[in-house]
């Protein structure tokens, strides 16, 4: 086992924090609504220009290719630099749909949407979960009739988080009567603009709109717009699990390790202090969290039920930071600040994308083998 | 490769060679008989030599292979003087020295029989001496063999680099603890049943096994990559290993805990290991120390304003 810097990925590492230091905004990211649609996508064009962009991207498809090792080499120098977020609106485009599309779209879809992905041209949001299907996605009941060659979609997706502001959307839907749960789904391209789709922002207790409900009335979606075989949506949409490993949200779980250095920074805390030890232990973890994240990026082959180990992991401990923060700030806390703002954002980090609960159930179940409970 | 956290065939085959000598010498279900455990077998086994150039007589592996040794050590809850012994050995070749800690004025040896030194946690980090006269007292919930022993005035502290050595095998050992009462209790969580189903099918159980999971991950990559930091100098290994001193004990203690919890009242008699392992990790909670996790630079602390 190694981790020692070869002298180019040594190289590497220098040329990414000496450009990231030179191009980094000066100014704070916006928090909702087109003004920070505006940022990413600048952010993301002056990436995409110097060649910063498409990291894990394989280089047919305009990407760099990057090795595991050498994403994480830059995603430690991007958040030691405090770039941007990479939990912006180009992050479902960028790390979902375009990969879902690179592993199973046609040329044609290749073609037309990946380049404006990669440029920060277009910005895309999920359409995965319903009223009724939250962790329980297979229990879907949005609708997509088969029309000569359209689709006709009727129901109603929430938490489509960016839906207000994106082009497009990776859509889940039903399109075999008759058939139930796992089956008979597909994973459409749906172009936000096309008549009988309405967007109703939801404010998060944040007091940000990220998210939205998204309702489709007849909605008509060429039938080429489907990515993989009609009906085997299912399959399309958990193609991309293996290449969660190699995301942005690495940048975010290194994040965190900058974030405990910032609270051990403002709280000042005596030696030996109750606030020392807790800062200690946050300190401990955000290194613990580090160590999985690169073992996980590195260790082949991939353990494909380990992404649930590492997101809870950083999920419970963004809420840690953030709460011991707010206990550090006292009485300032109640004011808005970065870290009012992100305590309250981190209440998302153990609902979205799989409850903590969800996620408890798949490692007892996947990782250590106990039995399932019995379902429907 | 200068990347690579896959471990190497070499090193599988050393873990299998353990797990035979361990599951024919070591077997947990020996503890309810209460016996000392010899060195013998781990003696015979090279467990003391591993580390040693091979000119020296060693197989010449490192550090990080000798860790994951330990923690294969831990999960059979062997004697601590193993530990001590494999640590103290690069003071004093031909040592048996069972593992110290401070109390008060006092050392407290544990499993002391037969051994020629001690190595001590203590403030100053550990410590190797003579071992001194012994005085017995009664262990905790009749754990292991333990003894009272007057400091010994000429002892020795261990440098920087072994100080970490001891400190990353101990913590291998928590981790082999945690993993063993992980196992342990996933296996009874398969088999026992209630209400007409195994237990572990009730989410009130998975979830704990669920945590012990996620702190074990935690340990198991603090491990390697501190043990990779030790082996190859970096100048975060300081930082590493406050890492791991600071939360393997943790999760050792909760797991063990969770163990007993979840074996129900066979789990809080003594006819069950499950209570072994917590008093494995009380012991080695109490012989890793604490190591100041607000000293080092953060590898990871954000560049200034003025940095160009």
């Amino acid at each position: 086992m190694e981790l020692t810097p070869t002298a180019e990925d040594a190289a590497f590492r220098i040329a990414a924090r000496d450009w990231l230091l030179a191009n980094r905004p000066s100014d704070p990211a916006p928090r909702d609504g087109q003004a920070s649609r505006d940022y990413a996508t600048r952010w993301l064009a002056t990436c995409h220009a110097a060649g910063w962009s498409g990291l894990a991207w394989p280089t047919d498809y305009g990407g760099q290719g990057l090795s595991a090792a050498r994403l994480m080499l830059w995603y430690e120098e991007y958040v030691r630099a405090r770039a941007p977020s990479t939990l912006d609106c180009t992050f479902v485009a960028l790390n979902h749909a375009g990969p879902t599309i690179i592993a199973r779209g046609t040329e044609a879809q290749k073609a037309f949407h990946l380049p404006r992905i990669l440029e920060g041209r277009s910005i895309w949001c999920q359409g995965f979960s319903e009223p009724g299907a939250g962790s329980d996605l297979a229990a879907l009941r949005t609708t997509g009739r088969v029309e000569g060659d359209e689709l006709v979609v009727n129901g109603q997706k929430i938490w489509s988080s960016y839906a207000d502001i994106a082009d497009y959307q990776e859509l889940l839907i039903r399109t075999e009567p008759g058939a139930s749960r796992h089956k008979g789904l597909s994973w459409v391209i749906c172009d936000m603009t096309l008549p009988g789709i309405t967007v109703r922002p939801i404010a998060n207790m944040a007091g940000v709109t990220h998210f939205a409900e998204v309702f489709y009335d007849d909605v008509r979606i060429p039938l080429e717009n489907v990515v993989g075989e009609l009906h085997d949506g299912w399959s399309v949409a958990m193609t991309t699990l293996a290449f969660e490993r190699r995301t942005a949200a690495l940048a975010l779980q290194l994040e965190l390790s900058v974030k405990v250095e910032d609270l051990i920074a403002m709280a000042d805390a005596a030696p030996g202090s109750a606030t020392a030890e807790r800062l200690a232990d946050l300190r401990a973890e955000a290194a613990g969290l580090r160590a999985m994240t690169w073992r996980t990026a590195l260790r082949e082959p991939a353990t494909p039920f380990d992404g649930s180990l590492m997101r809870l992991t950083f999920a419970e401990l963004a809420q840690s930071i953030h709460r011991a923060a707010m206990d550090v700030l006292g009485p300032a806390g109640l004011v808005d600040s970065h870290w009012s703002y992100d305590y309250l954002e981190s209440y998302s980090e153990t609902i979205a994308g799989g409850a903590a609960e969800i996620q408890r159930n798949i490692i007892a179940e996947r990782i250590l083998g106990l039995p399932r409970e019995p379902r429907p | 490769m200068s990347f690579d956290l896959t471990p190497g065939e070499d090193l599988r085959q050393i873990l299998d060679a353990a797990q035979s000598m361990l599951d024919s010498h070591y077997p947990v279900a020996r503890l309810r008989d209460g016996g000392a455990d010899g060195l013998d077998p781990l003696v015979d086994f090279g467990a003391f030599l591993l580390a040693l150039p091979e000119k020296e007589g060693g197989a010449g592996f490192s550090v990080v292979e000798e860790a994951q040794l330990h923690v294969a050590f831990g999960r059979h809850l062997v004697t601590t003087t193993a530990l001590a012994t494999a640590i103290a050995r690069r003071i004093e070749p031909e040592a048996v020295a069972a593992a110290g800690v401070v109390d008060g004025d006092r050392w407290l040896a544990i499993a002391p029989r037969d051994a020629s030194h001690i190595l001590a946690r203590t403030d100053e980090g550990f410590v190797f001496a003579k071992m001194g006269a012994q005085s017995d007292v009664v262990p905790f919930g009749a754990s292991r063999p333990m003894a009272r022993i007057v400091p010994p005035p000429d002892h020795r502290r261990a440098d920087r680099e072994t100080d970490h050595t001891a400190c990353l095998l101990v913590a291998a050992q928590l981790l082999g603890v945690a993993i063993g009462a992980r196992d342990l209790a996933v296996d009874h969580a398969r088999t026992r049943e209630q209400f007409g189903r195994p237990i572990g099918s009730f989410q009130a159980v998975k979830h704990h096994a669920a945590d012990m999971a996620l702190g074990i991950e935690m340990v198991s990559a603090l491990l390697d990559t501190a043990a990779i930091a030790l082996r190859d100098g970096h100048e975060s290994v300081g930082f590493q290993i406050a890492a791991l001193v600071r939360i393997a004990p943790r999760v050792a203690l909760e797991t063990a805990r969770a163990g007993i919890q979840i074996h129900g009242g066979i789990g809080f008699s003594a006819e069950a290991d499950a209570h072994h392992f917590l008093k494995q990790a009380h012991i080695l909670r109490q012989f890793i120390g604490t190591y100041d996790m607000l000293q080092d630079p953060a590898p990871l602390a954000p560049y200034g304003k003025d940095v160009s």
